[in-house]
């Protein structure tokens, strides 16, 4: 069983707990064991943080970064928000010496060090990994089928871009989040404009509610256009926007979708065979009854 | 820097008389035998060149310093040792101070060896005598901010100088003659024009071309900028020409093999691919008489296998047994062996012709050759690794290339540019300019390809000249139209009604139903992101050096920048030589050049690859090795070292020693360092000589 210490986030915690839950019982029946990486705090969310001040920004990841050092372990996370800020400072603290030194300077306040020890993973990218769980291991890990299920996929755009410094190959017309779909039994379904943001990210939702849900209004119009039964995504806060999201589209457009919205790992865990209230689905902003009716 | 130079100095302006009388009876002396009286003089000559070497070096204290090394018997500094007077520093010292040997601290040798080393030589010396420290390109420049570091570093390149000058030797060049023959590699329209020129300036040449036909990327085009005559119009009399030429022996579908030799005297084999087709000659030489390919067709008619045709971008099929296009020179089938079956139908519909040997192999032809140009042409980047813009992913997706071949009165479609997807003709379609070019995101190249702006303005002239109500748009970054006519041209597609919209696309995407594109782009002029809807999209791609490139650079011993373009001697004052001695560069195998530029670039590279040529002969360095025949155990290991062939054993005196051939080695040194009794003596860079610099530089200068 290979460990890692497992950074919450803010939101699944405090908004989707069952993505919390989820990630915890899957990852074990794929063999990883998510260990509690205690005192964590905010990532802090890169846009927010990173648009007013970066040193904030650097200095509140590293101290995550550290607390996952000392525990010597990889940190796995479950939010593209999260990725951006801890798998990016990481990186830029481990080639940038004087970011490094500046960075410590403010963390020899609270006696830590930044070392550069351990290495970021989104839970997403250790599944697909073949060398740590792959396709084939979900597929025989699959208890209930998602067959004659339509699911299309938003990957988010923290996880893949800048390509430059991400290590997913083409980030434009990525599939492997769809193999990953697949292997639960359901169809995956391409859409136009995969690759559009959710609208929330960069700070773009705290600064301006309406051009922010114009944009998840184009992609769920672009969703509807192909019909699916649901969107899966491994973000909690794009999560947030397709979900909560579509109650503000209908109070201020006045377009209602329905379309239920679940994290991979809530989706993976009722594969699986978690019940619903088990994934704390309830908690949902729109309903998933439709698609748990199709399914169990 | 140039005014500089000539402000001449109150010391030399004293002097100038006695220049003027030096230069009214020229030195003309032959590598005079210089003469050694007891202990060597050596004569240190410290340049600033302006602030470029005194910005940041102390002469002064680097002129003391040299006072005080041994051997040293004077030392001078000069605002700049390059000019007239500077040189006569050196020349007058030379006799006055009876020196041995001089050493000059100044830039690279690169730039200003051969100006010392004549000027010693007017001084009365061997002109190898000379040593250069280099304490510009190599200190000064680098270490800009560092005074006490770069004049420390200063005085250790003058003190390693100093001790090499101290022990060398005369030496003596030799001069070899040159081959009356020249090879062209690459026969695009710059392989061509060089081909031309240097064949009607009397030099027999070699024009070798990896295709089956000549004519290159131009044969291509459909039409040109900013005239707007037919690419093929202009271009098929110059491939007709060289076809005739009797000065040039045209070898098509063949490659270099491997080159040996130097200027003067190159052996170049080159690979004639088994084509599977005799030419008339060939015929002719192999008794059947009057037989051999007479370009009549029969057999593309009967081949059953059909492949896509590279020519036109596989958007139209040809045969196993092809040509490009009905203009091709020669105009000679060519079978394809990677696909032909050999059912031999092509064999019997050729008959007495006798033209078809589907057994023939690949044959090897060995070339003396004088001087080579190299005209190795651009290849297209491959754009569909900028995958936000789906080309070979969306269907109506097309590159620049691809749409000269659709709007092409000979291409696929006979010149009605049509969508790939349905073959309806578009009514909006978008060209994508700097596609993949000034990209520094890593996926592209860095670049400007520089034609691209100026081909997609002609293409956007085609569209609304041949398709009524077409109407293009160019997403631009900055239109540059920097030649003869080109900014007037661009106003004229301006007035036309072409739309300009400057911003770069950051994502295409295509309705799965009609295939249309929408182009999401950000209008910077307007400063709003922007979303358009297009029938088709033309990438003006990038270009990258052929593919062949690095192969053949390595043979010929040519350098190349990062991007893999072929390096020029001198980007500004050498353009078309390299650092092969003898070697030439034509065309945009240097870097992306538009027609009337490698037009000029390849006239420009046969008059220098004739200059050898009509000389008759040139100097080598004397940096050879040579053998000791008292220490030589004739061991023969070094035979074997050698990279150029250039040692052999003899027989001498009833014991085997080792010769060299000094016109082959370029006194790499292998053997020298080798050589386990010492017996190898390296010119110029002697174990004596080099051995001092060592102890000079570990021991201070305190011998």
């Amino acid at each position: 069983m290979r460990e890692y210490a497992f950074f919450l986030g803010c939101i699944a915690p405090n908004r989707y707990p069952g993505a919390e839950s989820a990630s915890y019982r899957t990852a074990e029946k794929l063999g990883i064991k998510l260990l509690d990486l205690e005192g964590g705090s905010c990532c802090p969310a890169p846009g927010a943080f990173g648009s007013i001040d970066l040193n904030i920004w650097y200095a509140m990841a590293a101290r995550n970064l550290v607390l996952a050092e000392q525990m010597k372990k990889d940190i796995a996370l479950i939010c593209n928000g999260c990725y951006k800020s801890i798998w990016e400072v990481n990186h830029k603290l481990k080639h940038n010496k004087e970011l490094r030194d500046g960075v410590n300077e403010v963390l020899k306040g609270i006696d830590m060090e930044y070392k550069g020890t351990i290495d970021v993973w989104h839970l997403a990218e250790l599944f697909y990994d073949p060398q740590i769980v792959g396709v084939q291991k979900i597929r025989d890990s699959v208890k209930v089928p998602l067959t004659g299920t339509r699911i299309a996929v938003h990957y988010g755009c923290h996880l893949m871009k800048p390509k430059k410094e991400r290590h997913f190959g083409t980030t434009e017309h990525p599939t492997w989040m769809e193999e990953m779909v697949a292997a639960l039994g359901a169809e995956p379904v391409e859409y136009r404009n995969k690759m559009l943001c959710c609208g929330a990210g960069g700070g773009v939702r705290g600064y301006d509610l309406v051009h922010s849900i114009d944009i998840t209004n184009e992609k769920l119009i672009n969703l509807k256009e192909v019909g699916v039964d649901a969107l899966t995504e491994v973000c909690p806060f794009c999560q947030l926007q397709f979900d909560r999201g579509q109650i503000e589209i209908k109070e201020k457009f006045g377009v209602s979708y329905d379309l239920p919205v679940l994290h991979y790992c809530e989706l993976l865990g009722l594969a699986q065979g978690m019940t619903p209230q088990e994934l704390a689905l309830d908690l949902h902003g729109i309903s998933c009854e439709p698609f748990l009716q199709k399914v169990l | 820097m140039a005014e500089k130079k000539t402000k001449k100095e109150p010391a030399a302006k004293k002097e100038t008389k006695k220049a003027a009388a030096a230069k009214a009876a020229p030195a003309k002396v032959s590598s005079p035998e210089t003469k050694m009286e007891g202990k060597p003089r050596v004569g240190v000559f410290i340049c600033h060149c302006g602030t470029n070497i005194a910005g940041s070096i102390d002469i002064q204290e680097v002129e003391a310093y040299a006072k005080t090394l041994p051997n040293v018997a004077f030392a001078a500094n000069y605002q700049y040792v390059c000019s007239t007077p500077g040189q006569k520093i050196i020349t007058d010292a030379i006799k006055e101070h009876k020196l041995t040997g001089t050493v000059v601290a100044a830039c690279s040798p690169r730039l200003h060896e051969p100006t010392f080393r004549t000027a010693t030589k007017e001084g009365g010396l061997n002109p190898f005598r000379f040593e250069m420290a280099n304490i510009r390109e190599q200190n000064s420049w680098v270490h800009m901010h560092d005074r006490e570091g770069a004049t420390a570093k200063a005085k250790d390149a003058i003190r390693i100088a100093v001790a090499k000058a101290s022990l060398l030797q005369d030496l003596i060049p030799k001069s070899v003659p040159v081959e009356k023959t020249a090879l062209v590699v690459g026969a695009g329209i710059a392989g061509m024009q060089a081909s031309l020129d240097l064949a009607n300036a009397g030099i027999k040449t070699y024009l070798v071309e990896k295709l089956p036909s000549i004519g290159g990327r131009m044969s291509q085009l459909d039409k040109t900028f900013p005239t707007l005559d037919c690419s093929q119009c202009i271009l098929t009399p110059k491939m007709v020409d060289v076809g005739r030429a009797p000065n040039i022996e045209l070898m098509t579908y063949a490659e270099v093999e491997s080159v040996e030799g130097y200027i003067g005297n190159f052996d170049v084999t080159i690979r004639k691919k088994a084509r599977g087709v005799l030419s008339m000659a060939e015929a002719e030489a192999k008794g059947i008489a009057g037989g051999g390919c007479n370009g009549c067709g029969d057999c593309d008619v009967v081949c059953p296998v059909i492949k896509p045709n590279p020519f036109e971008m596989g958007m139209k099929p040809r045969k196993a047994i092809y040509i490009y296009h009905p203009q091709v020179v020669p105009l000679l089938y060519t079978i394809d062996f990677d696909s032909c079956i050999k059912c031999g139908l092509c064999v019997d519909s050729c008959g007495d012709k006798k033209a078809i040997d589907l057994e023939q192999k690949d044959e090897l032809v060995k070339l003396k050759v004088g001087t080579a140009i190299l005209a190795l042409g651009y290849d297209i980047f491959p754009i569909d690794k900028k995958d936000e813009w789906g080309y070979k992913k969306y269907e109506n997706v097309v590159t620049s290339l691809e749409f000269e071949r659709l709007i092409c009165a000979s291409g696929p479609t006979g010149g009605h540019l049509v969508r790939p997807s349905d073959g309806q003709t578009p009514k909006k379609v978008a060209f994508l300019l700097c596609a993949g070019s000034r990209d520094n995101t890593g996926v592209g190249k860095p670049y400007c390809s520089r034609f691209c702006c100026m081909y997609s303005l002609k293409h956007a002239h085609q569209i609304i000249e041949k398709i009524p109500g077409c109407q293009p748009y160019l997403f631009y970054m900055d239109i540059r139209s920097f030649g003869k006519m080109y900014e007037e041209f661009y106003y004229r597609i301006q007035d036309e009604g072409a739309k300009f919209i400057r911003g770069r696309v950051s994502n295409i995407l295509e309705d799965p139903e009609t295939k249309n594109l929408f182009i999401m782009a950000d209008d910077t002029l307007l400063d709003r992101p922007m979303k358009l809807e297009v029938d088709m999209v033309v990438l003006a791609a990038a270009v990258q050096p052929s593919a062949d490139t690095d192969r053949t650079r390595k043979l010929f011993g040519v350098s190349c920048s990062l991007d893999g373009w072929l390096l020029e001697a001198h980007p500004k004052l050498n353009p078309c030589g390299t650092t092969t001695a003898g070697v030439f560069l034509a065309g945009a195998c240097q870097g992306p050049k538009d027609i009337p530029d490698v037009v000029a670039s390849a006239e420009g590279a046969a008059s220098a690859a004739s200059i050898p040529i009509h000389m008759g002969e040139v100097e080598l360095e004397p940096y050879f090795a040579q053998c000791v025949e008292e220490k030589c155990a004739g061991c023969g290991m070094c035979v074997n070292l050698c990279p150029y062939q250039a040692l052999s054993l003899v027989e001498k005196e009833g014991r085997k020693v080792m010769q060299v051939t000094e016109a082959k080695c370029k006194g790499c040194g292998t053997c020298g360092g080798f050589c386990p009794g010492g017996a190898i003596w390296m010119q110029h860079f002697a174990t004596p000589q080099i051995v001092a610099q060592i102890d000079a530089f570990f021991l201070g200068g305190e011998h």
